[in-house]
């Protein structure tokens, strides 16, 4: 490029108009500073192409003189040659375009990269099409161009700007009032800017008019929405747009509405379902949003998933009828939220129910769904019946019974009352030997001829054995020996024999009627004990048992012997009037009655009950089961059918016999079947629950009895007519290998899943005996043990390795509070109540330190007055000083990796289906998983509730350390630092809470003494221990000769007891629900918890903590 | 000391603290040997320490056991000059109650110097009166006291029983008569309200619970006038709402919290709502606890 002299420019300049020669000799001073010599001629030649470009081009160039100054400030030589270079363009397709570069330059250039300064011009450049009105738009483009460049980044003003390039091909002037628009919104916006654009772009091609009002409402609809699901929430609008959704804006405006309306939390799970809408039906989505605020009114989220399923479905099948659904314009849609509002789901009142039974049954109870124990497949098949198995309650996860919730929650109280009673009032205690209250002793006598009778068929079986083997013997010369494969008839011992209850329903020949029975009579006995019991909850119940009778089959319609059953049952129902019996069984139903009567009776207990059932079972078996015409019946009133004597009965049941055997003609007409269960009452199975304490209970201790093995109890469950019941319902009998497989899992402790964690260290393995050791290494500490049979220390037996934990990511630190933020915030309000008011003086009292001086005088002044004088005259120190220090001992054993919710599977979020049905149900699932979360181990909790318990410390003050401890062998203990007690809280802390990982084993005493040597070093006057264990404590030859569990406790015991001479008060807490046996005996009478919800743990923490020094006082 | 009359007066009746006597037999349903233990531990001047927890009749035990042992027949004096007369059912062991508090300091309870119009002059507090007047003195809740009470404690509660009393340079010795007796609840988690041993080792203890449903029973209906119905079902409430201790309730319903609701139904309030305001209420503000607790209540009545 020639650049010539400078004169030479300078005439040509002068020939344009004068202002610009005006301009170029204001500039040239300054333009100077930053510019050689040979630079300045080409900066004033560039001025002068500039100006000769067109006619009024220059305009321009007064406009690049004057900015030149200013812009050579932050521009090398060659950039500012390209950036003037782009003027040169501009000015040529149009001065004013070019002027308006120039002008916007001075404030765009120091927060624009040089290198996307030809970009930005293109951009301007693009907007003008030549036409005035074109030229305005790039000309407006440029004088917005400095907000947005400072507050953008630059991708995102040039998607902005070819917005607005095809919007300006519909119309110029919504282009211009969008980019103003933008400039003041754009800014503002964080992440949702990007999705925000798109959808913009998205709509300019189906309604670019929407894209002005949508830039108006934007910034205060995002507002409403939580700021992660904003791009979610836009993304959606944009995927609308595209499908051609008309009028977007109201859908922005409505959406973010009806989003700020959902509960907390949830609306991640709203869009999810929209989602799912518009790859159904697009058209669905705005009137379901529209829709939400008034559904979610009256429906829980979680009921929201049965609404929507249904919808969804509906939008499949007719997308006109889906859409007016979603409108709730059809009464499918208004019925399903009626039903859905009354219900009641168990999540819901789960834990008023927990506290009901607990206080009921008097033992720490669990409430559960019933989807829980049929999913542990372990003999329960029936996820509408409630149950319980000893321990826990199951209850149906919904009710909906009754088109208010009150209504059903009676029904939820109604039921777990009766489940409740089978542990209040003994249904499972049931001890064979126990004599009944109500009837003489019938079982042993019938036990005998159930055991001749069993033994005759096995004498006829073998006798055939034996024939055909002797058959085959003399044929084939085989070894005679085979009948030893045979058992011995006479060693009549059974599997059922195992439990009580086993050993009483094998008395019956037909298994079946014999449970059926003795099921109705328990659950008639407990009706009862119930109603006398609990009279408040009578008018719930007597409502449940009425609508039970209403479907209960009629009894004309059942064969004899299921009449008789089905007759029972609606007694225990509490209907004796109006029963329709047939004519020649009418002795037998009042029999029946009066057998049923004894049971109704405070004083009745589950004895009473076997030995009703063995009756009334002799009185029904003798019933041929054969259909008796409607004639035959009789309505017969059994409500006092006399005082039961077993004289009649036995005549009776002679007078059946006889009957039976007089009219053994054609069979015994059908085979018995079991009547429809009564809902309400749910699944008993009382040898379950029997067998399953007793295995769990033989667990514990070697019995001496033979351990019973899966074969045997796939026999018994074989056997039971518990299993028989339900295998009509399930497939049962191919899982029954199964069952007890998971059975014998349930009861035994279940095998070690954990792995022990990466270790921060090598695990030495020093020989286990040996002697004293040497504490070596820096940061290690030796320490005496324990040994109780000795009653003696074992002198220098524990190297304590002290050190600190990893750094890993402040981010659990801050994820967890935010997890719990609002129990965070509450804690800390909590502890700041009991933040003191630190050492101040209060006047003017009776008694005190020292003399108040100025009250003193007054009541001398009184007193010379002869007036009587004010006795306050003290001052007193307020000695409420807080001067806690704490040492958090944490438990990082192996074990603390159990997860503490097994079997439940995260969902993955990538793997989501495309196929809608598909979609819907993933969708389902994924909403499952959100309700629990992911698993969690136990040591997650207790990391969590060290978040909190620091955050809370840190509000008041407190003196606090926090310590891991593990360990592998007495040789390594190891002893980790969270955070030391001299430290102050920072970074680092939060960073090693994420690193707490289950270890190896834990060797609490070594533990112990180590944190107490730390404590005792402090001042303050309250020192305080607090352990936080999951178990007992272990450790490799942590015991006496490696078997005595009480050594560890002992010892443990002897630390803390250490502990509290040096002024230290220790506490356990601990998570192991059997935690109470050794706790006792290892903290003795020091304080200790066992927490009986895991998931409480990050809550009871800290607030134990506040109530362990809340009063604390000098 | 005080005038030994007490002033009666139209609405009340005041007496100076010494002589507050247990007139009238205190209903004491017993329900093991705590009486036959407690009066051996007075005639032979052990202390004795009531452990329970709150409303399980410690109080009153303490009330029954000043009248019994004031009791005509039962005083022990040996010495043989009486020279007041018993006139019939007058008794002759005063009781001293005092409830412990956090502030409570040991110059509340041995007495200090007060200002009046001629200069400084000395009051006695409770104890120093109990001591020298020879009564029970009941210290309730004594963890709650502060530390230096217990200065106070010791003496009086080993073999010396006498009473230091700093301030006038003086040394009380114990009445014969004088018992200390103090009560404590175990049931408070607070690590730093726990009895020192020191001090624990001075006393026999005698532990209280909850009585068994049917002596409750007889309890309830007795102090409260309710029904046989009532009474019963409000026992079997009071077992069940025990039930809870450990799993939410930081204490169980007591026995006097019963006999409240009693109370209230004798006077025509509907059981439930009864039940309501005196046990759910009182025992909690955690709304899903109240609502379990009434749950319960509701299911044992009508």
């Amino acid at each position: 490029m020639t650049s010539g002299p400078i004169s030479e420019i300078e005439a040509e300049l002068a020939k344009l108009p004068p202002a610009v020669l005006e301009a170029y000799h204001q500039a040239n001073d300054a333009v100077k500073e930053s510019f050689g010599e040979e630079e300045i001629g080409l900066w004033a030649k560039e001025g002068l192409t500039i100006g000769t470009q067109t006619v009024r081009s220059w305009e321009s160039a007064i406009e690049y003189y004057q900015v030149s100054p200013e812009v050579s400030k932050f521009l090398s030589f060659p950039s500012f040659m390209q950036w003037a270079r782009c003027g040169t363009y501009l000015a040529q397709d149009s001065p004013t375009l070019a002027v308006s570069f120039f002008k916007s330059s001075v404030s765009i250039v120091p927060n624009l990269r040089p290198q996307y300064i030809p970009r930005w011009a293109g951009l301007g450049r693009s907007l003008y099409k030549g036409t005035w009105k074109s030229s305005t738009l790039a000309a407006k483009f440029f004088e917005v161009s400095p907000d947005l460049v400072r507050n953008l980044p630059f991708w995102d003003v040039e998607v902005f700007a070819s917005l607005i390039e095809a919007l300006s091909y519909k119309s110029y002037d919504v282009a211009g009032e969008c980019l103003v628009l933008g400039r003041d919104v754009l800014p503002a916006m964080g992440r949702e800017r990007e999705p925000f654009l798109a959808m913009s772009r998205a709509l300019i091609d189906t309604s670019w008019r929407e894209v002005k009002t949508c830039l108006e409402l934007v910034p205060r609809a995002l507002q409403l929405v939580d700021e992660s699901q904003t791009g979610r929430f836009l993304k959606l609008g944009e995927r609308l747009a595209k499908v051609g959704l008309r009028d977007t804006s109201r859908f922005l405006s409505d959406g973010t509405q009806a989003l700020s309306k959902v509960p907390q939390g949830s609306q991640g799970y709203i869009l999810d379902l929209c989602d799912a809408l518009v790859v159904l039906t697009p058209d669905a989505v705005p009137p379901f949003l529209r829709s939400l605020d008034d559904v979610l009114n009256r429906i829980t989220v979680s009921q929201l998933d049965t609404w929507f399923q249904h919808g969804a479905k509906l939008l499949q099948d007719n997308p006109e009828s889906g859409i007016a659904f979603f409108k709730i314009e059809s009464n499918t849609s208004e019925s399903m939220l009626e039903t859905l509002s009354s219900s009641l789901e168990l999540e819901r009142v789960k834990g008023i129910l927990r506290l009901y039974c607990r206080a009921l049954a008097g033992t720490g109870l669990e409430i559960f769904d019933t989807g829980e124990l049929v999913g542990r497949n372990i003999g329960w098949v029936d996820e509408d019946m409630a149950s319980t198995d000893g321990t826990k309650v199951f209850l149906p996860p919904v009710v909906d019974h009754y088109p208010n919730k009150q209504d059903n929650f009676s029904w939820f109280k109604v039921v777990s009352t009766h489940q409740v009673a089978h542990l209040e009032f003994g249904s499972f205690d049931y001890e064979f030997e126990k004599p009944a209250t109500q009837f003489e002793d019938l079982r042993h006598e019938l036990e005998e001829k159930m055991l001749e009778r069993k033994k005759a068929e096995r004498a006829a079986a073998q006798a055939a054995y034996e024939m055909g083997a002797q058959q085959l013997a003399s044929a084939n010369e085989v070894d005679a020996d085979m009948s030893a494969g045979f058992e011995d008839p006479n060693d009549m011992s059974s599997v059922r024999t195992f439990t009580d209850i086993g050993r009483y329903l094998e008395i019956f020949e037909n298994a079946r009627l014999g449970f059926d029975i003795f099921t109705v009579l328990e659950d008639c006995r407990l009706d009862y004990r119930i109603k006398v019991e609990y009279p408040g909850i009578k008018s719930a119940s007597s409502r449940v048992q009425n609508e039970t009778l209403e479907k209960r089959p009629r009894i004309e319609d059942m064969p004899l012997q299921q009449g008789l059953v089905e007759l029972l049952i609606h007694m225990s129902l509490d209907q004796f009037q109006d029963l329709p019996v047939a004519k020649d069984y009418k002795e037998a139903a009042e029999m029946l009655s009066s057998i049923l009567h004894q049971l109704r009776n405070s004083e009745a207990n589950v004895e009473d009950t076997a030995e009703a059932t063995l009756r009334a079972y002799e009185v029904i078996s003798r019933v041929p089961n054969e259909q008796e015409e409607e004639e035959e019946f009789e309505e017969q009133d059994l409500e006092e059918p006399g005082d039961f004597s077993e004289e009649e009965y036995q005549s009776l049941v002679d007078q059946l016999q006889a009957g039976m055997e007089g009219s053994s003609d054609g069979g015994d007409g059908e085979s018995y079947e079991s009547p429809d269960p009564v809902d309400y009452r749910g699944d008993f199975k009382p040898e379950m629950v029997q067998l399953m304490t007793k295995l769990q209970a033989d667990d514990g201790e070697e019995g001496e009895a033979q351990p019973m093995t899966q074969e045997m109890l796939e026999q018994l469950l074989q056997e039971s007519p518990e299993m028989e019941l339900d295998a009509e319902q399930g497939d049962v009998d191919s899982d029954m290998a199964q069952f007890a497989q998971n059975i014998m899992k349930e009861a035994g402790t279940p095998p070690p899943n954990s792995q022990p964690g990466e270790g921060y260290g090598p695990l030495l393995n020093d020989d286990e005996s040996g002697g004293e050791l040497e504490a070596r290494e820096p940061e290690t500490y030796v320490y005496d043990e324990w040994d109780f049979r000795a009653n003696d220390y074992k002198p220098r037996w524990c190297i304590v390795k002290e050190k600190t934990v990893e750094e890993g990511d402040a981010a659990f630190y801050q994820e967890s509070l935010k997890t719990y933020s609002s129990l965070a915030n509450h804690i800390r309000r909590q502890f700041e109540l009991i933040m003191p008011e630190t050492m101040r003086k209060t006047y003017r009292l009776v008694d005190g330190e020292d003399i108040d001086l100025n009250a003193a005088i007054e009541a001398w002044a009184d007193l010379k007055m002869g007036v009587p004088p004010d006795d306050k005259i003290y001052w007193h120190r307020n000695r409420n000083e807080r001067q806690v220090a704490v040492v958090f001992l944490l438990d990082m054993s192996a074990s603390t990796a159990e997860a503490i919710d097994e079997g439940r599977q995260t969902v993955d979020d990538r793997d989501a289906p495309d196929d809608p049905v598909e979609y819907m149900v993933w969708l389902r699932r994924r909403r499952e998983g959100l309700v629990r979360r992911n698993y969690k181990r136990i040591i997650d909790l207790e990391k969590e509730g060290t978040t909190l318990l620091i955050n809370a410390l840190e509000s008041i003050g407190d003196t606090y350390g926090i310590y891991g401890f593990s360990g592998y062998g007495r040789e390594n203990v190891e002893f980790y630092v969270i955070k030391d007690i001299e430290e102050n809280f920072s970074d680092k802390v939060k960073r090693r809470i994420d690193k707490i990982t289950p270890l190896h084993a834990t060797r609490m005493g070594a533990a112990i003494r180590h944190a107490a040597t730390k404590l005792e070093k402090q001042q303050a006057k309250t020192k305080i221990m607090f352990l936080i264990s999951d178990g007992r404590p272990q450790d490799r030859g942590y015991s006496r000769e490696g078997v005595e569990k009480e050594y560890a406790v002992h010892d443990t015991h002897m630390a803390l007891v250490e502990a509290r001479r040096k002024d230290i008060i220790p506490f356990c807490l601990t998570v192991d629900k059997a935690g109470h046996d050794y706790l006792k005996s290892m903290c003795g009478d020091m304080g200790y918890e066992v927490l009986a919800d895991i998931w409480s743990l990050p809550e009871r923490l800290p607030m134990l903590y506040r109530q362990l020094t809340a009063n604390n006082r000098a | 000391m005080v005038e030994a009359a007490p002033e009666t007066q139209a609405h009340y009746t005041e007496y100076a603290i010494e002589e507050f006597l247990v007139r009238d037999e205190p209903y004491y349903r017993p329900i093991g040997d705590e009486i036959e233990l407690f009066t051996a531990a007075y005639r032979q001047h052990i202390p004795v320490l009531l452990k329970g927890p709150t409303g399980c009749g410690k109080t009153r035990f303490v009330e029954y056991m000043a009248w019994q042992l004031g009791r005509p027949l039962a005083v022990v004096k040996e010495d043989g000059d009486e020279t007041e007369s018993l006139k019939e059912g007058e008794i002759r062991v005063p009781l001293v109650t005092i409830a412990c508090h956090e502030d409570l300091t040991a110059s509340d309870l041995v007495g200090r110097y007060l200002l009046d119009a001629n200069g400084t002059r000395w009051i006695d507090g409770p104890m120093t009166r109990a001591v020298k007047a020879g009564a029970i003195l009941y210290l309730d809740e004594v963890v709650e006291a502060r530390k230096d009470t217990t200065v106070l404690i010791h003496p009086l509660t080993d073999h010396r029983r006498i009473l230091p009393i700093e301030k006038t340079g003086s040394i009380i010795e114990a009445d014969d008569r004088f018992l200390l007796c103090v009560s404590y609840n175990p049931g408070y988690q607070s690590a730093l309200k726990d009895l020192k041993h020191s001090t624990r080792q001075r006393f026999i203890s005698i532990e209280f619970y909850y009585p068994p449903a049917d002596i409750e029973t007889e309890i309830i209906q007795r102090e409260s006038g309710c029904s046989k119905e009532h009474a019963d079902a409000l026992a079997k409430l009071g077992e069940k709402i025990r039930n809870l201790e450990e799993h939410g309730l930081q204490e169980g319903a007591s026995t006097r919290l019963l006999i409240y609701a009693g109370r209230l139904m004798s006077e025509g309030i509907p059981p439930r709502r009864a039940a309501q305001v005196a046990i759910v209420w009182t025992l909690t503000d955690d709304p899903e606890l109240q609502r379990s607790l009434e749950e319960v209540a509701s299911s044992i009545f009508e």
